[in-house]
């Protein structure tokens, strides 16, 4: 947009950021990615009963270079992959990518050969909408995180108000995540009385153990 | 979307040559040789020209003609799901039509191996994702045969699997109608198909808990009765639907736009049908009045009384008057079942195979039953085993291979299963008629103007997720 | 249902699962009980039979298999063609549609199926010399409404058939969906290339010995293999 370089500082950045946020948000253009199931979910949040039309949104754009956000609904097998790299890749800035479905998130129920997965291995995902497939209320739930994520998003990084310098550092990267370490393990054993009705049928426990 | 960069597939070609063969320089001739998807009916161009995928580069040097070759490539509005049409064009007309599948491919045949037997309902649900139903069916159908126990099936749960199967068929022609007028320009038809959905959707979810891609029909029967309000639901629905799609019928039928957009559009002969292998309502549009639920019925359809509904004009707008009629005798078989619904249990009684679980909607969610519990965890043991057994390893199905079919809304869904012995398929194949029709797109497509391409390609009603499975 | 702890061999030798019908009692009675060549008792519909005598008097002794009502013959590779055109074109027959063309994999050495410790089923031991692949062409005729199985055996390595695309345009697709999962060699197709698979892909998907392909799923601390890996 040009508009990064300039710009002022002190409260007037923040407002302009608002501004931006908001009108970024008001009116974000899908492009057309429906690849499953989850496409037929998509289209009926588009339609008449559960209607994206009042977010500004219903007009799905075919071309890629007219959209802000790509909704990639349902699996990505390996060779649709480079299609949707290219049509990310076809998009103009600023762009968003809402992964619609578990099969779009992590591969979903088909871990196998044929599907990626997971999309963010292909391009970067800002929203993840788990189902299968997601009821269009839930999509609309995670279509409006995402304005509320659009809305705060800074034009100049600077820490937040109430954000430590480290965190500030670790969100924009130039900092190593926090190691959480291995939790407790006895979380994912049987308990006592589980593993008296069924004996040892499955082994799951002791496979744990062994790790 | 450019074509592949790649060379040819070098390894994998034989050299028995391609439909294209390499060497885009050709003599001019004076017609196209047939190709082998059996066309014999062809267009006359001035030139041949054959060309390998990847060798698109060479071809404007050998031209001395003005054909351009163009991609509707996987990601576009109207080609219904990731389909890739390479279309070759003199003008605006078409001469050849390669498309190419695979964009979606999902393993799901090859995953059923590694799942018990019922778990293959849910992985297979997903094919062809705007029937999900006639998926789950047909695969039961086969492993109800396979186990020998097609005559134990109860006949309340047959009913209530026609019910649902149905609606399902109803569901997805208003899907069809919806995507199909939205593509050659009409939203509000779009509007009005994905309404209609919504509110059998909403039945679907009222009976299997889900709105799509439920894994409700289970091998033995259904997992669960329907609730105590289904007949009225379903007759209330039943004739909302008569007025909803009345409306749309009145909006399109005479429509002189779509008239003009659908006559004469994507002729596919009974000859040409059967030599490619296409059923279902193309077929019933060419003028063949052939359907599965009355040449070899399955789930008691003998009993009900329908038509089968055919046109003669074998071009888009036959289909689209077929597919409305068979929305009309979906409805009127709807009625017949509730009407004469039986009674009785849901599931097979035999407890080796029957799915155990007995659901019900709980103070948190839907879960298994306080009674079940109960009975499971204090009263009998063998329930307490043949549910553990059913539910972790699943039943054994005897060795052997079976071949079922069942009437989808697209066509003869088939599936071919093999079993050695175990609690998992050895192998499921699953015969989808969409993806035999996408094999009859160059025949369909060849000599219309690419706006009539896309009208062709949304009769031919392909749903992406069974083509490439 | 019985469970048959036997092997369950490949193609043309006796189908084992056959037996379990006469022990099933809903065959429906009143339809004629045949001995079909394997020298099992199955239930073959009129019509089935006299398509069985029809391809029997055309093609000499065929192997034949009746299982829950369904017929399948056993054709030598180098005639299938024949019997396919001799299938659409004969007027008693005709076979107007070829309804499928599917394969199934049977490799060649031991498999065993359900290790016996964990579970308590009985485990099931399956083996032969050499892998086969039976190619399955399944003909419906609309005319007459039967619909009956052809079945080739292929050998493992190379496998190699004419192409049904001169009799069916429908094989076209299906041929080149058995090629691309299977890597079974269509001569004369005019196209055969990988339909479903990227084009550059390596290795035939379907084969029994092509792994899964799936990926560990990961919890906190722990690692679930995917599902060909897991030994329970």
């Amino acid at each position: 947009m040009g508009l990064e370089q300039h710009l002022p500082s002190g409260i007037l950045l923040t407002n302009i950021e608002k501004f931006v946020g908001w009108a970024r948000a008001g009116s974000l253009w899908p492009a057309t990615f429906g690849l499953a199931c989850c496409a037929i979910e998509m289209m009926t949040t588009g339609a008449a009963n559960h209607d994206l039309a009042r977010f500004g949104m219903e007009v799905f754009r075919a071309s890629p270079r007219q959209a802000d956000l790509m909704i990639v609904a349902g699996r990505l097998s390996q060779k649709m992959a480079p299609v949707l790299r290219n049509i990310y890749d076809q998009m103009p800035e600023p762009k968003w990518v809402l992964s619609m479905g578990v099969c779009a998130s992590s591969g979903g129920m088909f871990n196998n050969y044929a599907l990626v997965q997971g999309v963010d291995h292909v391009v970067p995902v800002d929203m993840y909408v788990p189902g299968c497939p997601p009821r269009p209320e839930m999509l609309m739930d995670g279509i409006l995180k995402l304005h509320a994520k659009i809305k705060q998003e800074q034009l100049v990084e600077r820490p937040r108000p109430g954000e430590s310098m480290e965190d500030f550092e670790r969100r924009v990267g130039r900092r190593d995540p926090v190691d959480v370490g291995v939790p407790d393990m006895a979380a994912n054993r049987m308990s006592a009385k589980s593993q008296a009705v069924t004996g040892d049928m499955t082994r799951q426990s002791d496979r744990v153990e062994r790790r | 979307m450019a074509g592949s960069d790649d060379p040819t597939t070098g390894a994998d070609t034989p050299t028995s040559g391609a439909e294209h063969p390499t060497g885009a320089a050709e003599q001019p001739t004076t017609e196209l040789a047939p190709s082998g998807d059996g066309d014999r009916f062809s267009v006359e161009p001035r030139h041949e020209f054959t060309v390998a995928a990847g060798e698109w580069q060479e071809l404007p040097d050998a031209v001395d003609d003005d054909l351009m070759v163009i991609n509707m490539g996987p990601q576009h509005p109207s080609t219904h799901g990731v389909l890739r049409m390479t279309l070759t064009l003199d003008g605006e007309t078409v001469l050849d039509n390669q498309p190419t599948i695979g964009y979606l491919h999902t393993g799901i045949e090859k995953n059923c191996e590694y799942r018990p037997w019922v778990q293959g309902v849910a992985n297979v649900t997903r094919m062809d994702y705007l029937s999900p139903l006639f998926n789950e069916l047909g695969y039961c159908l086969a492993v109800e045969r396979l186990l020998g126990i097609e005559d134990e099936v109860p006949e309340r749960a047959q009913a209530i699997r026609v019910v649902m199967t149905e609606l399902n068929r109803i569901s997805s022609h208003m899907v069809w109608l919806a995507t199909g007028g939205m593509e050659l320009g009409s939203t509000t038809v779009m509007i009005y198909g994905f309404r209609e959905r919504e509110s059998i959707l909403d039945m679907l979810e009222h009976v299997t808990g889900l709105r799509m891609n439920h894994a409700y029909i289970r091998p033995g029967g259904v997992s669960m009765d329907v609730p105590d309000d289904f007949e009225s639901r379903v007759r209330a629905l039943v004739k909302e639907l008569r007025d909803k799609v009345g409306e749309t019928e009145d909006l399109l039928t005479e429509n002189p736009i779509w008239l003009e957009r659908n006559v004469g559009v994507g002729i596919l002969t009974a000859e040409q049908c059967f030599d490619l292998g296409v059923t279902g309502p193309m077929l019933r549009a060419a003028g063949i009045p052939h359907d599965l639920r009355k040449a070899q019925p399955y789930c008691g359809f003998e009993q009900y009384d329908f038509n089968v509904v055919t046109t003669d004009t074998a071009d888009a707008y036959g289909r689209y008057l077929v597919r409305l009629g068979e929305v009309y005798e979906s409805l009127k078989i709807i009625e017949q079942v509730i009407d004469t619904m039986p009674g009785g249990p849901v599931m097979v009684p035999d407890r080796k195979i029957a799915w155990p679980a007995q659901l019900g909607l709980g103070p948190d969610g839907l879960g298994n039953t306080t009674e079940y519990i109960g009975k499971i965890m204090g009263q009998s043991m063998e329930a307490l085993i043949h549910h553990f057994k059913l539910v972790t390893e699943g039943f054994t199905v005897p060795e052997g291979q079976v071949y079922t079919a069942v009437e989808s809304p697209r066509g003869e869904l088939g599936y071919h299963v093999t079993s050695n012995g175990t609690n998992k398929p050895y192998r499921v194949h699953v015969r989808d008629p969409s993806f035999i029709h996408i094999g009859a797109l160059p025949t369909l497509t060849r000599g219309l103007l690419v706006a009539d391409v896309i009208a062709a390609v949304a009769s031919l009603d392909p749903v992406m997720g069974g083509v490439d499975r | 249902m019985s469970d048959t702890p036997t092997g369950a061999g490949p193609g043309p030798t006796a189908e084992p699962g056959g037996g379990t019908s006469s022990d099933n009692p809903n065959m429906a009675a009143g339809e004629q009980a045949e001995l079909v060549e394997t020298g099992l008792e199955v239930q073959l519909s009129e019509q089935l039979m006299k398509v069985r005598d029809r391809l029997v008097e055309a093609f000499g002794d065929l192997e034949v298999i009746g299982f829950r009502g369904e017929l399948t013959l056993i054709v030598p590779p180098e005639r299938i063609i024949d019997v396919l055109r001799f299938c659409r074109d004969d007027p008693e027959l005709s076979c107007e549609l070829l309804a499928d063309l599917s394969a199934v994999h049977w490799p060649g050495g031991k498999r065993r199926e359900n290790a016996q410790e964990t579970t308590g089923w009985p485990t099931y031991e399956t083996g032969s010399e050499e892998g086969r692949i039976e190619l399955d062409y399944i003909l419906y005729s609309i005319t007459h409404n039967h619909r009956f199985r052809l079945r080739v055996s292929l050998p493992d390595v190379d496998p190699r058939v004419d192409s049904a695309t001169s009799v069916y345009g429908s094989a076209n697709f299906m041929e080149r969906e058995a090629y691309d999962m299977f890597g079974v060699h269509f001569n004369d197709h005019p196209n055969l290339v990988r339909i479903l698979m990227p084009e550059d892909w390596e290795g035939h998907p379907q084969r029994k010995d092509y792994p899964l392909g799936g990926v560990e799923v990961l919890y906190k601390g722990a690692t679930i293999p995917p599902p060909d890996e897991r030994s329970y």
